[in-house]
C-alpha cells in the first residue's frame, strides 16, 4: 500500500503542475532592469480563443523614452497601435500576417502590450473583445 | 466406548480444532482486515483530495492560463486584468 501511495503521489502532483514556459519576447525583456515586464500565457479573448500577451512597462520617462525609440513610437499621446512581425515585433507588418504581434502603446501608462495573433479567429475575437467594450461604455455613457 | 461417547468426544476435538485454526488464522486476517481498511481509507482521501483541486479549478472563473512576472510581489491577477483593460482603453 506503501508503494502505490509513494508512486500515486507524485503522479499526482505531476498532473497537477502547469508547465511554464516563458515566450521570447518576454525573455528578451525580462532581464532591464527599466522595465517591468509580464507575460500573460492563454488571455480569453472569446468563448473558446485564448492567445499570449506580453506587457511592457517602463518605470520611468527615460525608460519610456528608451522603449518609444526602440518600438518606433513617433506619437506622445493617446494609443498608438501596430501589427509587428513576431520576431522583431518593432517591424510593422500587414495586417494579414501571420504569426504576427498586435502592439498596443498606452503612452498615460508608459506600456507597450503585445497580442499574439495567429489566426484569423484570434484577431477577429480581440476586435469583438474591443467592441463589446465599446458598447459597454456606451451603455454606460447612456446611463448617466 | 460407546457411539454416543465417541461422538462427544469426535466434537470436542474438532472444537479444539477449530479453535486451534481460529488461534492460528485470527492474526493473519487482522492484518488484512487493516491493510484493507488502510487502502480504502487512502483512496477516499485521495478521491475526496482530487475532487476538490479539480472542483476548486473549475469553480474559479479564471480568464488565463498562466502569468510570469520579472519583478516580484506583483499579483498575477494584476496583469491579466491589465492585458484586458490596455484593450478597453483603445476604444475609448
Amino acid at each position: 500500500m506503501k508503494r502505490l501511495l509513494l508512486i500515486l503521489t507524485p503522479l499526482m502532483l505531476l498532473a497537477c503542475s502547469h508547465e511554464e514556459t516563458e515566450l521570447p519576447l518576454y525573455q528578451r525583456f525580462a532581464p532591464r532592469q527599466d522595465l517591468t515586464v509580464a507575460q500573460v500565457k492563454g488571455f480569453q479573448i472569446g468563448d473558446t480563443l485564448k492567445t499570449d500577451v506580453v506587457l511592457l512597462v517602463a518605470d520611468d520617462s527615460a525608460a519610456w523614452a528608451e522603449l518609444k525609440a526602440e518600438f518606433d513610437i513617433r506619437t506622445s499621446e493617446g494609443v498608438t497601435s501596430w501589427m509587428g512581425d513576431i520576431d522583431e515585433p518593432a517591424r510593422r507588418v500587414k495586417r494579414a500576417v501571420r504569426p504576427a504581434w498586435r502592439a498596443m502603446a498606452v503612452h498615460a501608462d508608459r506600456t507597450v502590450a503585445f497580442y499574439r495573433i495567429d489566426t484569423e479567429a484570434q484577431r477577429q475575437a480581440l476586435m469583438d473583445y474591443q467592441l463589446d467594450n465599446l458598447n459597454q461604455n456606451h451603455k454606460k455613457l447612456n446611463q448617466i | 466406548m460407546d457411539e454416543k461417547h465417541f461422538e462427544e468426544l469426535w466434537e470436542q476435538e474438532e472444537r479444539q480444532g477449530l479453535q486451534r485454526r481460529l488461534q492460528q488464522e485470527y492474526p493473519r486476517w487482522q492484518r488484512a482486515r487493516r491493510v484493507r481498511r488502510t487502502a480504502l481509507a487512502s483512496v477516499a482521501v485521495l478521491l475526496v483530495a482530487g475532487f476538490s483541486f479539480f472542483n476548486f479549478q473549475f469553480s474559479t472563473p479564471k480568464f488565463y492560463d498562466s502569468v510570469a512576472c520579472n519583478r516580484n510581489g506583483i499579483a498575477e491577477g494584476h496583469w491579466a486584468a491589465e492585458a484586458s483593460r490596455i484593450l478597453t482603453i483603445e476604444t475609448l
